[in-house]
């Protein structure tokens, strides 16, 4: 068993990221830059969204705390710049970035309300975004050509999704790595996927609709979004609570709204409601050792 | 639910293969722990008790120290040893006919531990002889395996024929090679003592673990340490007063681990300036244990008392706490499933906790954790 501080956690978090981020510049840029339908500088779109996070993040830490703090922030700059879709506007998606970045951080702190910043941040990004440009997840090639992918190939990540978080390949990899630490919460991707297949599963033999079975988005957001050790339980039976409510959540706004989107949305509000089970507990004082 | 934890090992510990002895110290102190009344310059024989403490030399009282035990300032007597070894009156041994003997002769020659773990096994089934060492930078119990493994042997034979039983097993860690290779050239000789090999893991040399892995009841089973069979054979065989201790030191902070046959009452300050070469400037002392031990502050403070099992130095880590992440890392890693979280959090020490350490060990916020957890646990 390998014991790790706070900081090579966060370090082992980002070095797992990089493979993501490489198919994401490989998928979101180089294929599209082949076709010569954007230039050098955009193939590295990927990139470029998480060092504006990054620099939003340190700016605001040297604003508030007058120095950089290395903690699980910059995990999360990363994760919202991976699960961006790729048509994202820059100015749009720094303006946003801030301002959704600084209330996390401020609700956080004042209100000391804990949910999902990843998640919060994502969805005020999208929300912002859409009402200034056509919500739409797909890149250049997707929205122009018509491909017909195999199964191996969604497999590796050629699905619809974030800009470097559609690789399901790389994400059970990840999961696989993940599970041998003591402080990854592994049982949470495992009900949270096995929830959402049985519920679409039903879906699908009702009304043979097979174009939500396969989620990557869902996989990546379960095993890295999810499992953030600061707003996920830790307790067992918690956990499990957590992840079915995700799982069906998640499975009911993909049945009924966007599929990309629901995991993001189920997560945010499950880790929302969590704020209830802590305030309960500042009322309820138990005695462990009589 | 009792799990075993593989923890990671500290190499370089195994290459100690002797033990070296330091038995002639200038000073030796001796914890007061009652109002024993006593006069400067008065002469101290050897294996006079102070209570429960014993002079492990002879010598005039020069004053006394406060010392450290378990995080407690006491007085000492502080002995000049003037190396005459002059004992009070030897003890005879009768020759020992029950298990109620036993317990009363053990009793007389202080090692009264030992004779309470017998006393409270009523009906003795099974017979299991440890030379498991809990600490990861401990190696004590093995070192008394493969060096006096004849002495071990044949103090065993002498307790089944006491205790009217058919057998006994020794065990041994599995990555010991050395003291498996050393008992099993003998052992063919003693037909009621068999060997067993168990996985190098974290608490094992604990008796409860030891029954779960064995899968027998631990009320029926007696369990005694390599280290505390050895004490038996010295007065069974010699007559000796316990006064001397077996202490590994070890850690990164220093050039050789080693493991020393010491008097009980030497400064830990004298041992170390003695025998270790430190490689740097900038260390952390722990006794009897980095895990489930004791962070020591003062060194001078601190003496070998008997039931002192190591000394780990370690090079300074200056890790400061940081804020808690909520990886639950510390409620998954107890062997008896605490809420250690809940715990340190809302100040509530934990009555089944085991002071085993781990979840101070696996923190990566680095709270110091056992310190609440722990803090009044049996």
């Amino acid at each position: 068993m390998k014991v790790k501080n706070t900081k090579s956690l966060i370090i082992q978090n980002i070095l797992i990221f990089i493979p993501f981020l490489l198919y994401g510049i490989y998928k979101n840029g180089f294929l599209i830059y082949e076709k010569g339908l954007i230039n050098l500088v955009s193939v590295f779109k990927p990139f470029f969204l998480i060092i504006i996070g990054i620099i939003i993040k340190i700016g605001i830490d040297i604003l508030m705390y007058k120095k950089i703090k290395i903690d699980y922030n910059f995990v999360y700059v990363f994760l919202v710049g991976m699960i961006m879709p790729y048509n994202i506007n820059y100015l749009i998606y720094i303006i946003t970035f801030l301002i959704s970045y600084f209330l996390a951080l401020l609700a956080e702190k004042k209100l000391k309300l804990e949910f999902n910043k990843v998640c919060f941040i994502y969805l005020i990004i999208i929300l912002i975004n859409s009402l200034f440009n056509s919500f739409n997840y797909q890149n250049i090639l997707e929205s122009n050509y018509n491909y017909s992918f195999t199964f191996l190939d969604l497999l590796m990540g050629r699905n619809i999704g974030g800009v470097s978080s559609t690789s399901i390949f790389f994400s059970l990899i990840s999961y696989v790595y993940l599970t041998y630490s003591i402080y990854y919460k592994k049982d949470i991707p495992f009900i949270i996927n096995l929830t959402y297949l049985l519920i679409i599963f039903i879906y699908f033999f009702i009304t043979h609709d097979n174009t939500i079975l396969l989620n990557s988005e869902l996989i990546f957001a379960s095993i890295f979004v999810a499992t953030l050790p600061e707003y996920s339980p830790y307790k067992v039976i918690n956990q499990i609570i957590y992840s079915i409510l995700i799982g069906l959540i998640a499975s009911f706004i993909s049945i009924f709204f966007n599929s990309i989107i629901s995991i993001y949305i189920a997560i945010f509000l499950v880790s929302l409601l969590m704020n209830i089970k802590n305030i309960k507990l500042k009322f309820k004082k138990e005695v462990v050792n009589k | 639910m009792l799990q075993l934890i593989k923890l990671e090992n500290n190499n370089h510990i195994f290459l100690v293969n002797h033990i070296n002895e330091y038995l002639n110290p200038l000073y030796i102190y001796i914890p007061i722990f009652d109002k024993t009344t006593f006069k400067m310059k008065d002469y101290v024989y050897k294996n006079t008790l102070f209570g429960d403490e014993v002079a492990s030399v002879s010598g005039n009282i020069l004053g006394s120290k406060k010392i450290i035990v378990n995080k407690k300032h006491i007085p000492a007597l502080k002995i000049k040893n003037d190396f005459k070894e002059n004992n009070i009156s030897k003890k005879r041994v009768k020759k020992i006919n029950s298990k109620e003997e036993l317990i009363e002769l053990l009793n007389n020659f202080n090692l009264k531990d030992i004779a309470n773990i017998i006393l409270s096994k009523q009906n003795i089934k099974n017979f299991i002889v440890s030379s498991i060492d809990e600490e990861i930078y401990a190696i004590n119990e093995f070192i008394i395996l493969s060096n006096y493994y004849n002495e071990i042997l044949d103090t065993i034979e002498y307790l089944l024929k006491l205790f009217s039983l058919d057998k006994s097993l020794i065990l041994t860690k599995n990555t010991n090679s050395k003291s498996i290779k050393n008992v099993k050239s003998i052992i063919g000789t003693y037909p009621k003592i068999n060997i067993s090999l168990v996985p190098d893991k974290y608490l094992i040399s604990r008796d409860e673990f030891i029954c779960k892995y064995l899968n027998i009841s631990l009320d029926e089973t007696l369990i005694l340490k390599t280290s505390e069979i050895y004490k038996i054979y010295k007065v069974l065989l010699k007559a000796k007063m316990n006064t001397e201790t077996i202490i590994t030191i070890s850690g990164d902070a220093i050039e050789k681990s080693l493991v020393i046959n010491t008097k009980i009452g030497v400064s830990l300050k004298e041992l170390l300036d003695e025998f270790i070469k430190f490689i740097c400037d900038d260390y952390e002392v722990y006794v009897n244990g980095y895990l489930s031990g004791i962070k020591i502050e003062n060194i001078d403070e601190v003496i070998i008392t008997k039931n002192t099992s190591s000394i780990v130095i370690n090079k300074s880590k200056k890790e400061e706490e940081s804020s808690c992440i909520n990886c639950g890392a510390c409620k998954k890693i107890c062997p008896v499933n605490i809420n250690v979280k809940y715990c340190y959090f809302n100040k509530l020490s934990h009555k089944n906790c085991i002071k085993c350490g781990l979840c101070n060990y696996v923190c990566p916020a680095r709270l110091k954790l056992k310190e609440i957890v722990m803090s009044d646990a049996k």
